[in-house]
């Protein structure tokens, strides 16, 4: 198990180099190609070319190979390398700390990821369960067209139609209703509230979660399928064990191997998504922060954070790797 | 469907040819009236998107300014869908907008298919170096989800200046999607190709002194499309509503192209505004598009993989 | 297994089947029978509409003895085990029929009911044991499961009663390997963790579903071994199905040849094998090769026919090397050759004698033929 995990983190360091380079190279290209973007510091005004040279090495973009095209600029490669080693991610057009930024940022998206994670279990195992359960039934039909109808609203049109339609009158409502100082006008409220982090998090967390649950359903229900076809659960059964304890101990355990899996990938997706939904809502957390720094054309901050969101979502994917042989000794003994 | 699983004692079909695992999917899924309403719809837009000029007559960019937020004057009037807050046609915009969307959709699912499939296949069947880089490729990819990596390219060649022809507004949006599109294909192909590899089928073939190339196209290579054209429907949704985010925040389409995502982004201002339809307009298109293709998905999932269904 | 044995075993086996016969119209024996399967018919829901599986099945077994059902894959007989366990899936149910265990019909319970008696008075031992056993529990916590789950044992309890249990079966260094994983077995030892965790409960009759299939052929001796030693040691009642006439010989006491879902010759095992009563018996037989053995092992012709499209008279007609015409247009009854066989065949007492059936003879008579229900298993009915 120790040398799994071992072995699991140098892979993962490995690719996260790799991960490193390859944004490392589209940034370099697009340099090349797009010319300087210390101009973007200046936003309209006109600076003079001493002004933009202290520019450039502020953000470390003196090198000359900046101004070649095709040249890869395997030397400031190697000093971002070292740079991120020392926890330093660059700053942004202002020149605040990304690191700092990111601090002050990330416990809003965990915030998020947390009601997503409970939206996801919840909705997925839930549902997928009672659909595989009782397959074929009204009951599995009707959760096979919310798995649909989940799908043809992407999270993009869910929150807009949130923030835009719903939101507002909603909020109305729970004011008159519990009054203004309680907890549901919190809930509805169209834009983040940093004084009500959880309150105002919820809503947004679940439409996100709710946009990924629908693969979680599907899968679930076809893991579990599965697994109600085993023959190691019609072993469970010609045992006499009751059909809770079968479904329990032998369909769901079973199943959660995939469903783990899954977690991790719907992860990275779901980090797009929460771009997007902390965007939307005002949410100042990483994807905010990366929202905003798109819409100011803030290169640096975005680099930034990209490479800070990679980082994070190679560490999520050991951690599934690590659940995974925990629950499938098959692979803890390999 | 009630057709369950077939038991321990196979029935062959009496007196029926052994059908092909496609032309069973085919035969279910034009059983099934959903299907058949997605791919109404989907022709809809299509037509839509081929030959605007059948369903609007206005340009999208004569956009007096006096006529603003016109409220929807119903079918036959100058407005049908009334204006937008610039005062340009909903309708048309609309109408003109989808072929961005649209085009970009499929040129980035096929490319990035194309892609996929290739690298799949060949890291499937090769193994070795090449599987590891493939395999490795994947993984590098894969970290860095889709949203981001669009986010950070497009706002890092905001600048380049590309012409404003059909292909050109899309250029850049389509390269971003599919270098960070290209790896479920390549997961799903690889892995059914490990698995199609030992068929004694494929082992015999080889046997027989049958080429690399043509085992990897005839036989192993039918075995893995099932599992990946289920996936097609639902990709190009993705990428319709990923176009629209972009758009959003004005990555995407563009300008002076229009596309959904550029007419939902003007329009949610205006939602408590007084004119709802701006936005309620390209939203209803957007999500009547992405149900179709995701009901087309569902029911391709089903045809192929019909152990699964209800 | 050695001939010697064989021998042995099969003159007990004689001696035994003179007192006991297989067939479920006989009378009360002098033993009650523990599980008794009578008139047996389970249809399969398919999309090209109703298939009978299994069609008239009856046999009866008595504690301390082995009935052996013998049949190709896809003759029913592994689903007819399935419906006595309640294992049937959904797209299959009992048409007719009964099956009584300990006098119960299990049939008429309902599905928890008839889930309290698995385990506990009759126990199945899964063919594929890497499939049959769950990847992710350890072996101790699969064996003692329902032993906790149903009797409340104690951790510890359960973790001594697993390692006897492995002792039992001949697991070597049973208490290190309680705390591993089934895919840490090989295949045979896995087997014997699928007969133990089958016995955790003490049942009175085990099923024990082609336990040898997927093992090696030494490896396959000394497991049918294991079961017919455990067998005789605690009096149980042993059902054992199997595609190969050939591990019988040694092991079962009665023997139940089926063939598209129907029993075509049932008998003890001895007379099985030096006379046998069905062309279909003798063709198998024919086909297990020997040791002494030279020239072209012979074969059975053609396929098992689909219960979707069972062809009209006796199934087994078109491969029959001893067919005539009623053979095609008429099922065979049960015959009685002698005292105590069975078989459905309209020649059964020629094929016995060892005779060709008469070029074109009318019906020959079969000494008492009770009627096999008439023509059933169309695919459409």
């Amino acid at each position: 198990m120790g040398r799994y995990i071992l072995r699991r983190a140098v892979q993962a360091v490995g690719t996260l180099l790799l991960v490193m380079f390859l944004l490392h190279l589209l940034t370099t290209v697009a340099i090349q190609l797009n010319g300087n973007p210390a101009q973007a510091f200046f936003g309209d005004k006109v600076a003079t070319p001493a002004q933009i040279a202290a520019v450039e090495q502020r953000f470390n973009l003196d090198d000359p190979c900046y101004d070649q095209v095709g040249n890869p600029c395997l030397g400031p490669f190697v000093e971002r390398l070292g740079q991120y080693a020392q926890g330093d991610f660059g700053t942004n057009l202002r020149g605040r700390e990304v690191s700092e930024i990111v601090a002050t940022a990330a416990p809003n998206t965990l915030r998020l990821f947390c009601v997503v994670l409970v939206t996801w279990l919840a909705l997925g195992m839930l549902l997928g369960s009672a659909a595989a359960r009782w397959r074929g039934s009204a009951g599995d039909h009707g959760i096979r067209l919310t798995s649909v109808l989940i799908d043809a609203f992407p999270v993009f049109v869910l929150l807009i139609v949130y923030r835009y339609v719903v939101a507002v009158p909603l909020n109305g409502w729970a004011e008159d209703t519990f009054g203004e100082n309680s907890w549901p006008p919190y809930w509805f409220k169209p834009s983040f509230d940093p004084d009500h982090p959880w309150a105002t998090v919820v809503v947004p967390g679940i439409l996100l979660g709710l946009a990924g649950s629908a693969a979680f359903i599907r899968l679930v229900r076809a893991s579990q399928l599965e697994s109600y076809q085993g023959d190691h659960v019609r072993t469970a059964r010609s045992k006499g064990l009751t059909e809770r304890r079968v479904v329990v101990h032998h369909v769901v355990r079973n199943s959660s191997v995939p469903v783990v899996t899954a977690v991790g990938l719907t992860f990275a997706e779901a980090l797009g998504g929460a771009v997007i939904t902390e965007g939307l809502m005002n949410i100042y957390g990483m994807g905010g922060v990366l929202w905003e720094a798109v819409r100011n054309d803030d290169v640096g901050l975005v680099l930034g954070v990209v490479t800070l969101l990679a980082a994070v979502t190679v560490v999520v994917m050991i951690v599934v790797d690590i659940a995974y042989a925990l629950l499938d000794p098959r692979i803890r003994y390999e | 469907m009630s057709d369950a699983v077939t038991p321990a004692p196979t029935a062959r079909r009496p007196g029926g040819a052994p059908s092909s695992p496609l032309a069973d999917a085919w035969r279910r899924l034009r059983r099934r009236p959903d299907t058949i309403a997605a791919a109404v719809v989907l022709a809809f837009f299509g037509l839509m998107a081929a030959f605007p000029t059948l369903f609007t007559t206005t340009s999208p960019r004569t956009c007096p300014i006096r006529e603003a937020r016109t409220t929807p004057q119903g079918w036959g009037g100058e407005h049908p869908l009334g204006t937008d807050a610039l005062g340009c046609d909903v309708l048309a915009t609309l109408v003109h907008g989808i072929r961005p969307s649209l085009l970009l959709a499929v040129v980035v699912v096929s490319v990035s298919l194309l892609i996929g499939v290739t690298l799949g296949l060949l890291a499937g069947y090769h193994l070795g170096w090449v599987d590891y880089l493939v395999s490795r490729a994947v993984e590098v990819f894969l970290v860095i989800p889709l949203l981001l990596a669009a986010l950070l390219v497009l706002s890092l060649f905001k600048g380049v200046d590309l012409g404003t022809g059909t292909f050109n507004v899309i250029l850049l949006p389509a390269v971003v999607l599919i270098l960070f599109g290209w790896m479920p294909y390549a997961r799903y192909v690889r892995a059914s190709t490990l698995e199609a590899k030992n068929l004694d089928y494929v082992t015999a073939a080889r046997s027989l002194g049958a080429s690399d190339l043509r085992i990897m196209v005839r036989h192993v290579l039918p075995n893995a499309i099932g599992t990946v054209t289920a996936l097609l429907p639902t990709s190009v949704a993705g990428v319709i509503s990923a176009e629209a985010v972009l758009s959003f925040l004005g990555i995407g389409v563009r300008p002076p192209a229009t596309s959904w995502g550029i007419q939902i982004e003007q329009g949610s201002e205006w939602v408590l505004g007084g004119a709802p339809h701006i936005l309620l307009a390209p939203l209803i298109c957007l999500v009547a598009t992405v149900l179709a293709l995701v009901v087309l998905g569902d029911a391709l999932r089903d045809a192929l993989d019909p152990r699964l269904s209800a | 297994m050695s001939p010697a044995s064989r021998m042995r075993t099969a003159a007990e086996g004689e001696g035994r089947g003179t007192r006991h016969s297989p067939g479920a119209e006989r009378g009360e024996g002098e033993q009650r029978a523990l599980l008794e399967v009578t008139d047996l018919a389970v249809e399969f829901r398919t999309p090209d509409g109703v298939v009978r599986a299994v069609d008239g099945l009856s046999y009866r077994v008595e504690a301390g003895r082995t009935l052996a059902i013998v049949g190709e894959s896809g003759s029913g007989k592994s689903v007819s085990s399935l419906a006595v366990m309640g294992l049937l899936p959904d797209t299959a149910r009992v048409a007719r029929g009964s099956v009584r265990l300990a006098g119960t019909d299990l049939l008429t319970l309902s599905r928890k009911e008839h889930r309290a008696r698995c385990g506990e008075q009759v126990a199945m031992v899964f063919q594929d044991a890497l499939a049959a056993l769950n990847p992710v529990h350890t072996v101790g916590f699969q064996l003692t499961e329902a032993l906790r789950a149903r009797r409340g044992l104690s951790r510890a309890d359960a973790r001594r009663r697993a390692v006897e249990l492995l002792d039992l079966v001949k697991v070597p260094n049973a208490k290190a390997r309680v705390k591993e994983y089934p895919h840490q077995f090989s295949g045979g030892m896995r087997q014997r963790v699928m007969i133990a965790s089958a016995l955790a409960m003490d049942p009175d009759v085990l099923i024990a579903d082609e336990p040898t299939t997927a093992l090696d052929v030494t490896v396959q001796a000394q497991v049918l071994r294991l079961l017919a030693e455990i067998q005789a040691e605690r009096n149980m009642g042993l059902v054992l199905i199997t595609h190969d006439l050939g591990v019988v010989a040694g092991v079962a006491d009665d023997v139940t040849v089926m063939y598209a879902g129907r029993a075509v010759e049932q008998a003890p095992v001895v007379p099985v094998y030096t006379t046998p009563a069905h062309p279909y018996t003798r063709a198998l037989l024919r086909s297990i090769p020997s040791a002494a053995g030279t020239g072209r092992l012979p074969v059975i012709p053609g396929r098992p026919p689909s219960p979707a499209a069972m062809p009209p008279g006796c199934p087994f007609h078109p491969r029959c090397d001893a067919a005539r015409d009623i053979c095609r247009t008429e099922v065979p009854p049960a015959a009685h050759p002698a005292e105590g066989r069975m078989s459905a065949c309209h020649f059964a007492s020629d094929i016995m004698a060892g005779r060709e059936p008469a070029p074109e003879a009318g019906v020959t008579t079969s000494a008492s033929g009770t009627s096999v229900p008439g023509p059933k298993g169309d695919p459409d009915d």
